[in-house]
């Protein structure tokens, strides 16, 4: 039976920082970035990237290591398709110009890269070198993360005062902890809370007040239902990667659990299945129709499409809604916090980082480590925070040009969403070795709840297979 | 040495190629599957290797409810998938099969769904079952109906499914027996206009048992290739509503790659494949579909 360790988001005394990057380091990125917003785009991609890249590079020669140590090498990073990837594509140029280091991207699409990559890895294959992780808890246990503390203690390899753990939002750096050995197996490199968004224009005309309770979001979903636009989005797939996300934040909301701190299955406690049942009526009578196949790409559109009136998934949304070539709801689109439930102050709303890995049997891991460093360094999260990339550093949600891509309420939102969550209670469920039997018999439960199924028994059920499956 | 000669030599040396491949791409991984179906061997649990359990993973796919309820999604899903399509397929290759201006064109058309790759057309269906967004419902409000939880509502789904199906492999049915109806001798039907048989006779009395071998093929490649499904279902639905529209093969995916429970996964694969065995065998039988003679030159 695992434990849960109450150290666990504590960090080693030695990784403490004891010398921040100075204020002049940062005033001058920023200058660098105002400077760059007024330039255009090429292909996606920014062109004054590089340029301000290599105007960033001596706040690289400020950290303490060889930069060169791994020169002539070539690492391979795999992921899927990701914003991550897209924002800090731009500046691999001077990555490799400051390393000497080559970094080749395998990028899939998210069902090509979740199937391939257990069989790849669990085959023992060297590379990706480094890797996005999804499922930490079946990485760790089966052997395919490097642990990472090592590298971070090792001076020829990081400069900790350099790197500023300080700067890294709390959650971000305990996300990659593994409880059971108190080991750090990746890196977050972006920062994501459940949060609601509101199409202002359509509660001003039904005169109607941003909704604070879960009482509240359930009338006003259900009042501004109308025939020509939902009354919320919500996801409502039966799969384990789509319903239980938000499902998720509403059982924690509740002050339910998916898994609790013990291994064991817990969402059919009373407060989980009150939880189930609001999810089920509200989607059922404030959503619209067929959102039992909702995904997240469904609430997407259809919110930035003006179809409906609310929406509660992911923060990281706000990027496109706030695209006005994208959105048709960029300038009447409010941000607020996740709506509290019966009893509760505030809510608990679900949270995720994704994270980065090395691979156990990486040839290359030195070199993989100077990347994973460099990519989650200050200045290239200030870089690629410019570009919109919700990143896990304090100075760079904190910029002027992240509130600029992002929007400033929108990340003001995020943050106050992202401090209220309870990783813990994500990472029981979510990184639990056998998190795949899990989450599908909580997409089940949730998605029969919309279905207009009895709760109660639906939910007992799928318990007690998820409680088969791990046993 | 008899055997050792020039044209045996190059006999051999033309089959290696293949042969290796066949071993490689396809006994090899049966061999692998069948002996992964008797262990517990799990990617979650690597250092366990491969324990072995015997029939046990068997016995627990056989007793779960889970087992039966996909197993029947899987016959609904197969049984109208596959006749609708045989229905379609061989209307549209009569239809077809005369000499206009327009019949090759038609054609060409009507093999595109063929062409296109599975995934891009489930995604295209996806947007269009959209219930807000999606055509499908578009044109249903522009005729004064209500719309429709295409996707959501557990028979609505699976006939969904079934509708995706059908327009993507019809145009398979379509093109072997366009291909039957070619090569049918023209005697039996000039006997038949002399003796007065009208087109619908013919068709029912000559055409239909003279393509029988051809409409045998035809249904024993989509069964198999229907009873398999996944990308349609992956995609548009998951499995759901519920567990609603999840087959035997989606099990196994799950099991396989979302669980990594790869010996109770490959249980699952190999009953699938015993299913499919067993099936094809006695339809080949009962269509007698071996002994069939048809189109002499």
């Amino acid at each position: 039976m695992k434990k849960k360790n109450n150290n666990k988001f504590m960090l080693p005394p030695n990784r403490q920082p004891f010398r921040k990057l100075t204020r002049r380091d940062f005033v001058q990125a920023s200058a660098i970035l105002a400077g760059a917003g007024v330039l255009s785009t090429f292909n996606g991609l920014p062109v004054f990237a590089k340029a301000n890249m290599d105007e960033l590079m001596p706040m690289f020669a400020k950290a303490n290591i060889d930069w060169k140590q791994a020169s002539g090498t070539e690492i391979v990073v795999g992921g899927l398709q990701h914003p991550w990837f897209e924002k800090h594509s731009p500046f691999l140029d001077s990555f490799t110009e400051l390393t000497g280091i080559t970094v080749k991207h395998e990028i899939q699409s998210d069902t090509e890269y979740v199937t391939e990559i257990p069989v790849k890895l669990g085959g023992g294959s060297t590379t990706p070198d480094v890797y996005m992780v999804w499922a930490l808890g079946q990485s760790v246990a089966a052997g395919w993360l490097e642990p990472l503390d090592g590298y971070y203690n090792d001076p020829n390899l990081t400069d900790l005062s350099w790197y500023d753990l300080g700067d890294v939002f709390n959650s971000a750096k305990a996300f990659p902890v593994w409880a059971a050995d108190n080991v750090t197996y990746g890196m977050s490199v972006t920062a994501e809370a459940e949060t609601l968004f509101t199409n202002k224009t359509m509660f001003d005309k039904a005169g109607l007040a941003i909704p604070k309770t879960m009482n509240e979001l359930y009338d006003a979903a259900v009042a501004l239902n109308t025939g020509d636009q939902a009354g919320i989005v919500l996801r409502g797939k039966a799969a384990g990667d789509a319903v239980t996300w938000p499902g998720g934040g509403f059982i924690f909301s509740y002050g339910g659990a998916i898994v609790d701190a013990n291994g064991e299955i817990a969402f059919d406690s009373q407060e989980a299945m009150e939880a189930i049942d609001m999810y089920g009526k509200i989607c059922r009578d404030g959503g619209p129709i067929g959102i039992g196949s909702y995904h997240w790409f469904e609430c997407l559109t259809e919110f930035m499409e003006g179809r409906s009136a609310m929406g509660l998934d992911s923060s990281n949304f706000a990027t496109d809604f706030a695209n006005p070539e994208k959105s048709k709801v960029a300038d009447t689109t409010v941000y607020g916090a996740m709506p509290s439930a019966p009893g509760q102050t505030s809510a608990k709303p679900n949270m995720w980082h994704w994270m980065i890995g090395m691979n156990a049997n990486s040839a290359q891991k030195k070199a993989a480590w100077l990347f994973m460093q460099w990519v989650t360094s200050p200045p290239t999260s200030l870089m690629t925070s410019s570009l919109g990339l919700a990143t896990t550093r304090k100075s760079a949600w904190s910029s002027g040009d992240f509130t600029d891509a992002f929007g400033s309420q929108a990340a003001e939102a995020s943050l106050s969403n992202l401090s209220n969550a309870d990783g813990d209670l994500f990472k029981y469920a979510w990184f639990h070795p056998e998190a795949g039997a899990i989450l599908d018999q909580v997409a089940i439960a949730l998605n029969s709840s919309i279905n207009g199924e009895n709760v109660e028994k639906v939910v007992k059920k799928a318990a007690d297979k998820a409680r088969k499956a791990i046993s | 040495m008899k055997f050792v000669n020039k044209k045996n030599i190059f006999i051999i040396l033309m089959l290696l190629p293949s042969t290796f491949l066949l071993l490689g791409l396809t006994i090899f991984p049966f061999v692998v599957g069948l002996i992964l179906g008797f262990t517990d061997f799990s990617l979650i649990r690597p250092q366990n290797g491969m324990r072995g359990v015997g029939f046990e993973n068997y016995i627990e796919i056989f007793t779960t409810e889970e087992f039966w309820i996909s197993f029947k999604t899987t016959l609904i899903f197969t049984f109208f998938a596959v006749t609708i399509q045989l229905i379609l397929g061989t209307l549209m290759a009569v239809l077809l099969h005369h000499n206009s201006k327009t019949a090759p064109i038609m054609r060409a058309l009507y093999l595109l769904p063929l062409a296109v790759t599975p995934v891009a057309a489930t995604f295209s269906f996806r947007m269009m079952f959209n219930p807000s967004l999606g055509v499908f419902n578009f044109f249903l409000e522009s005729s004064g109906f209500a719309p429709l939880a295409w996707l959501s509502k557990p028979d609505l789904a699976l006939i969904s499914l079934i509708i995706v199906d059908i327009w993507q492999w019809t145009p398979f049915i379509m093109l072997i027996v366009a291909g039957g109806l070619a090569s049918l001798p023209n005697e039996p039907f000039e006997s038949a206009k002399v003796d007065g048989a009208g087109d619908i006779q013919i068709f029912f009395h000559h055409t239909l048992p003279l393509l029988k071998p051809y409409l045998a093929l035809a249904v024993i490649f989509r069964i198999i290739d229907a009873f398999k499904t996944f990308d349609i279902i992956y995609v548009l639905t998951g499995g759901g509503p519920g567990i609603s529209t999840r087959t035997l093969n989606l099990m196994a995916y799950r099991y396989g790659m979302e669980y990594l429970e790869l010996g109770y996964a490959a249980s699952f694969a190999i009953i699938m494949l015993l299913i499919i065995i067993l099936f094809s065998q006695i339809f080949l039988r009962k269509t007698n579909i071996y002994s069939t003679k048809v189109a002499r030159l």
